[in-house]
């Protein structure tokens, strides 16, 4: 059984139900994200499927800003990819004044990770492409 | 991109998207979107039916950006090629790379080419102003001059009559979304223990006329520029001294008079500024 950790919340993303759920989601990606948690300037993550989602933020306040932000990002990489022609979305980082966030999809999840500017993007992405 | 003429900035921007597309055949798609997500230009090789839906993506990634501070750069990597956005000198630029493309070369050449057009442009801009300025030396003697602005504003101020006020507003739309309007002042000293260093004090009068141009948006700063070519941007207040008042006087600490190298009496240029 996975200890549910203290901070995670419940959040209900636009039109589309989530709960948290932990027991889905890949071990060893829970595992990394456990790990890029601990980095230098990593302030938390959001790891969605189909069906789950599960949010480790420093910021509970903006747990909802985040979310709807990374489900933006999800889907207008893939709108814009359409429209350019740039083939599958590998990753997207968008850079903000606040803080930087970096969104990639390994099989059915979609991870987004929340930094701040001066934390190492390649280092979170390398981990989370190991998986 | 505040101060200068659209057309000539759309052109200017224009030109420079088609010729990064031309030396760096790899960016397939290059265009430029002012701070409201507005396209200003884009270049030769960009598909036209694309883009109406591409600023619709765009404009809501960047709204709720917002959580973040707001977007100043944004990547999208994709397996055939890449798709950047880069906030720089208040335009977004959008480009698309093939997969083939050199990203440092392709970097080199959107980073440094539309800065450097942005910022010439800007100083043409304030460069044809002062070619429409007179060129005989003023008197120092003489009063306050509004140049874009019909004077008669100042005192409709005074005189509340119900016409001329209606019809105003309509005149200085004109001017607002073309040009800041630019003022002449005669430079003055102002002394004293709480006198802020940074701060100019003008005619109450035309700091309410600046924001009843701008739609009531709070003046606080304003350029002042000197007929050498100095210029400065400083915090604007209303003078204090009724004394003062309809001089036509602009009031600065010796600190921003050493900075703009000029004496008292002499006449300097001021705009609002307005970001």
């Amino acid at each position: 059984m996975v200890k549910k950790r203290k901070e995670a919340v419940e959040v209900t993303a636009p039109q589309e139900a989530v709960a948290i759920e932990s027991s889905t989601c890949d071990d060893k990606l829970r595992e990394n994200l456990e790990e890029i948690k601990n980095y230098d300037g990593v302030v938390g993550y959001i790891l969605r499927n189909t069906t789950s989602a599960s949010i480790d933020l420093k910021e509970p306040a903006k747990i909802v800003d985040y979310a709807t932000l990374s489900s933006t990002a999800f889907a207008a990489a893939e709108e814009l990819s359409r429209l350019f022609e740039f083939g599958d979305v590998k990753d997207i980082v968008v850079d903000g004044k606040n803080l930087k966030m970096l969104s990639l999809a390994v099989d059915e999840n979609k991870i987004s990770v929340f930094m701040e500017n001066n934390a190492d993007v390649e280092k979170v992405l390398k981990k989370l492409e190991n998986v | 991109m505040k101060s200068m003429d659209n057309e000539f900035c759309a052109s200017a921007l224009k030109n420079t998207l088609d010729e990064m597309q031309r030396i760096c055949p790899e960016i397939k798609a290059t265009f430029v979107l002012d701070q409201n997500r507005k396209l200003i230009a884009r270049g030769v090789n960009t598909p036209e039916n694309t883009l109406p839906r591409a600023l619709e993506v765009f404009d809501e990634v960047l709204e709720k950006a917002e959580a973040i501070g707001g977007v100043e750069a944004l990547t999208v990597q994709g397996t055939d090629g890449r798709l950047s956005i880069s906030y720089v000198d208040e335009v977004y630029l959008v480009t698309v790379t093939s997969k083939k493309a050199d990203l440092n070369y392709v970097n080199t050449v959107t980073r440094v080419l539309v800065p450097t057009v942005l910022k010439l442009v800007e100083k043409i801009g304030s460069a044809s102003i002062k070619r429409d300025m007179p060129t005989t030396e003023p008197e120092l003697e003489a009063p306050a001059e509004v140049i874009e602005e019909p004077k008669a504003s100042l005192v409709e101020e005074t005189e509340p009559e119900k016409d001329e006020k209606e019809a105003e507003p309509e005149q200085k739309l004109d001017t607002t979304f073309t040009e800041p309007p630019v003022n002449q002042f005669i430079a003055e000293e102002i002394k004293g223990l709480l006198v802020s260093s940074d701060t100019v004090r003008i005619d109450n009068s035309v700091i309410e006329q600046w924001k009843e141009l701008y739609e009531g948006r709070e003046i606080e700063e304003a350029d002042v520029e000197t007929f050498a070519g100095k210029s400065l941007r400083c915090k604007v207040k209303p003078i204090k001294d009724g004394k003062f008042e309809g001089q036509g006087k602009i009031q600065l600490p010796n600190k921003l008079l050493l900075v703009l190298d000029i004496k008292k009496g002499e006449l300097v240029r001021v705009k609002p500024a307005i970001e």
